[in-house]
């Protein structure tokens, strides 16, 4: 396989460099307006659908990477695209389910949903698999990163007299140091406004590639008819080859990654909690895959395309054999002039940057929420006030985003051994995502789902998940259709299916079998005894636990039975659930319930109108604002409601704002009473317009 | 050559069995309360979902018969 190095001239460097700087600058700008931790994760939940939609473009383009599906469109053709169109069958569960639940229950990260329905050992178990995910994530991103940087760097170099060879990994823990720089500084807001501005570049700049490419390839006919007609088939043969297959990447990506993304991705699920309403975040998530998601196909897989076509007429330009990783690289070198690659490269690599910096910032709110904040608590941390506890709390949030910059970085270890990274991520979401995946779906949309079942949904599914692929042959197989095993990388991408039957079968088996487990811990209880029976059986459980993840013991096969049957006995006896507790507020049963407690009082569903008004100051302790008889009516709003008070000026966003509540009303039409506090919180200006209208 | 396993054996697959999601997500977010039909906007949000379906099937329906004919 041909592979490249010294691709671009001094121009192209100077204009990467410069462009880095400035999206510092920018990014480093918009830091200033972080404030607390809320800021600082979510960014005070104040924005405006467009600037959401806009802001994900970057992390879903960054992610999905130029490189990975240039890869695969330079080797298969149009069907690289299909990552992009699938996104849509889960998205009732997730706009009118998973997004109102985590708005209305507060919580801010999911392992905190696990414990609101189920109990703390269920939160622990989702922290660890979660922080898995996100810094295998993070890994994935820096390699992406550093495969699109190595074409450009020279193969070594001099400093000081002595030789210094550039590796990958070498090229990816500098990319970490630069990478780690304003995230750390800047937060959710900062991260925001970074990606807003690189989705505007990064869809410009894979057009622009596309529109060079097809005139230098001589017009969009020549394009089309040099194609082969698989290239040009928007779906991937059903079940052949094994390293790119239609029914593997089904449910590995449609099922597992679209759940994982929608649900699971702590990073994305911040962008959606900093809108400034639920309503607001599914505006954000329909325009985003109905539209976005499809012009990022090809702002993404365009380079391969055309890498492809180029090969086909001339295999002197384009050689067949180029590494499918460096396509995106090759190709835009070829088609652009000087200074324009350079342009095109810096949209890339900060596109990459920005989907690592969502990701390390999501990671670290699940650091500071799910594992500092319970060991503050147990240790009994005194604050002296809130000011302090959030000082110290946004202080953890910095220094954990360095750490999960060097996790991340040491996690690319685990995947530098795939041929491309489209296979190093799909191996990655087939194995990581399904048991949380499972746990959140049957967590929400079915209210029997007990502590017990997502508990042995998370040990039990990892169970196995390892005998599937220690065994792939065995456990696999029967899920194959038809796919052949590679003994290399086996069933990088259907193996998907197995994990999630597997985690769903043991999630359904347990919740199903409650009445059992409870009749044999109502005998257990009875025996004077009980508390050394449920030690000993702890301690086997335990064990065997262990044995199945060593895989020494020649009885592995067996050892899941005894798994799932005795995990659910443990939890039943140690822990005391109450379903209609539980349920309330956090299934898709009760999201009314879930709204008025987010409210605090009876819901208000009265339709009102959006009201303009001028701020006046007033010295009022109370976190509410004041607003006329009148405007009140106008806005079909009672004293206690909620509302959002925005600056007038679309183009901002909702970067102005606040939520507050409705306090007593007043005589002066058009005028709200704010208190120094709400006034710099929301970043108002005196003599500016604001827009008020009723969130609940 | 046969191209039906590269063209409409997956797509009858990927709207099917992905089908089978979708549907049962619309019925139980209505089904269970969540989704209000008597809410203009949560209706808007159901005409919502069944675009965007179709308009998927649509996209990819498009081209395949474009990549098959042209």
């Amino acid at each position: 396989m041909e592979t490249f190095h010294n691709i671009g001239t001094s121009t192209d460097w100077v204009v990467m460099v410069m462009y880095f700087l400035a999206i510092m600058l920018f990014g480093t700008y918009f830091g200033r307006y972080t404030k607390n931790t809320s800021d600082f994760f979510f960014g005070g939940r104040r924005f405006s659908w467009w600037l959401i939609t806009m802001s994900i473009v970057a992390t879903g383009v960054g992610s999905h990477s130029f490189v990975k599906y240039s890869a695969k469109g330079f080797e298969h053709g149009f069907s690289s695209s299909m990552t992009y169109l699938n996104d849509w069958f889960f998205i009732p569960f997730f706009m009118f389910g998973w997004l109102p639940i985590i708005v209305y229950s507060k919580v801010r990260s999911i392992p905190e949903y696990f414990e609101k329905r189920f109990n703390p050992s269920a939160r622990f178990l989702a922290t660890i698999l979660l922080l898995f995910y996100m810094i295998g994530y993070i890994g994935i991103g820096f390699l992406t990163l550093g495969k699109a940087v190595i074409p450009l760097l020279p193969e070594s170099f001099y400093i000081f007299g002595s030789l210094i060879e550039i590796t990958l990994m070498r090229a990816i823990v500098v990319i970490a140091i630069i990478t780690g720089a304003y995230i750390t500084f800047g937060g959710q807001t900062a991260v925001i406004f970074t990606d807003l501005l690189q989705g505007f570049i990064l869809l410009f700049a894979g057009f622009l590639l596309f529109v060079l490419g097809i005139s230098y390839i001589g017009g969009g006919q020549e394009f089309w008819d040099l194609l082969p007609l698989s290239w040009k088939l928007p779906l991937a043969d059903f079940n052949k080859p094994s390293s790119f297959n239609f029914v593997g990447i089904f449910w590995q990506d449609a099922v597992a990654g679209s759940i994982g993304f929608l649900f699971m991705n702590q990073g994305l699920l911040m962008r959606f909690m900093a809108c400034k309403s639920v309503n607001e975040g599914r505006k954000a998530a329909t325009i985003n895959i109905l539209f976005v998601l499809p012009l990022s196909a090809i702002v993404v897989g365009n380079a391969g395309w055309l890498g492809k076509a180029m090969s086909v007429m001339d295999p002197t330009i384009v050689s067949p054999n180029t590494s499918p990783d460096e396509i995106f690289v090759v190709v835009a070198s070829i088609v652009t002039s000087p200074g324009i690659f350079g342009f095109i490269m810096a949209a890339l690599t900060a596109a990459l940057m920005s989907t690592v910096d969502t990701l390390i910032n999501a990671t670290a709110a699940i650091f500071v929420n799910d594992v500092y904040r319970p060991i503050m608590k147990y240790l009994k941390k005194v604050y002296a006030n809130d000011k302090q506890k959030d000082k110290e709390e946004l202080f953890a949030a910095r220094i954990s985003s360095m750490a999960i910059t060097v996790a991340g970085v040491l996690s690319v270890l685990a995947f530098i051994q795939f041929p491309t990274v489209y296979e190093a991520h799909g191996y990655f979401h087939s194995t990581l995502t399904p048991p949380l995946v499972v746990a959140i779906f049957m967590g929400v949309f079915w209210k029997r789902f007990t502590p017990a079942g997502v508990i042995t949904t998370f040990l039990g599914g990892v169970v196995l998940m390892i005998l599937g692929a220690r065994f792939p042959e065995v456990f696999i197989s029967p899920f194959d259709h038809g796919i052949e095993m590679n003994p290399n990388r086996p069933y990088s991408y259907i193996r998907a299916l197995y994990n999630l039957i597997a985690c769903v079968g043991v999630g359904v088996f347990v919740t199903m079998t409650t009445s059992f487990q409870n009749s044999i811990v109502s005998i257990i209880k009875k025996n004077k005894n009980s508390n050394t029976i449920m030690m000993v059986l702890s301690i086997i459980t335990s064990v065997i636990f262990l044995l199945v993840i060593i895989g020494s013991s020649p009885f592995q096969f067996i050892f899941p039975i005894f798994i799932i049957v005795l995990i659910p006995i443990i939890i039943t006896y140690y822990g005391n659930y109450d379903e209609e507790l539980s349920t309330k507020g956090l299934t898709v049963y009760s999201i009314n319930e879930a709204k008025q407690a987010f409210k605090g009082s009876e819901l208000n569903e009265k339709y009102g109108e959006k009201v303009e008004v001028k701020l006046e100051v007033s010295n009022h302790n109370e976190d509410e604002i004041m607003f006329s008889k009148n405007d009140l009516l106008l806005l079909g709003a009672e004293v206690g409601d909620l509302v959002y008070l925005s600056d007038k000026r679309k183009w901002l966003g909702g970067l102005k704002s606040i939520h507050s509540r409705f306090g007593k009303s007043h005589n002066k039409d058009g005028i709200v009473y704010l208190n120094k506090d709400q006034i710099e919180n929301g970043l108002f200006e005196n003599d500016k317009i604001l827009i008020a209208e009723k969130e609940m | 050559m046969d191209y039906f396993s590269h063209s409409w054996l997956p797509y009858i697959y990927l709207y099917g069995v992905g089908g089978i999601f979708f549907f049962s997500g619309v019925y139980l977010v209505w089904k269970t309360g969540a989704i209000d039909l008597s809410q203009p906007h949560h209706r808007t949000w159901m005409k919502v979902f069944f675009i965007g379906y179709a308009w998927f099937m649509i996209v990819h329906g498009i081209f395949t018969i474009l990549a098959l004919q042209l």
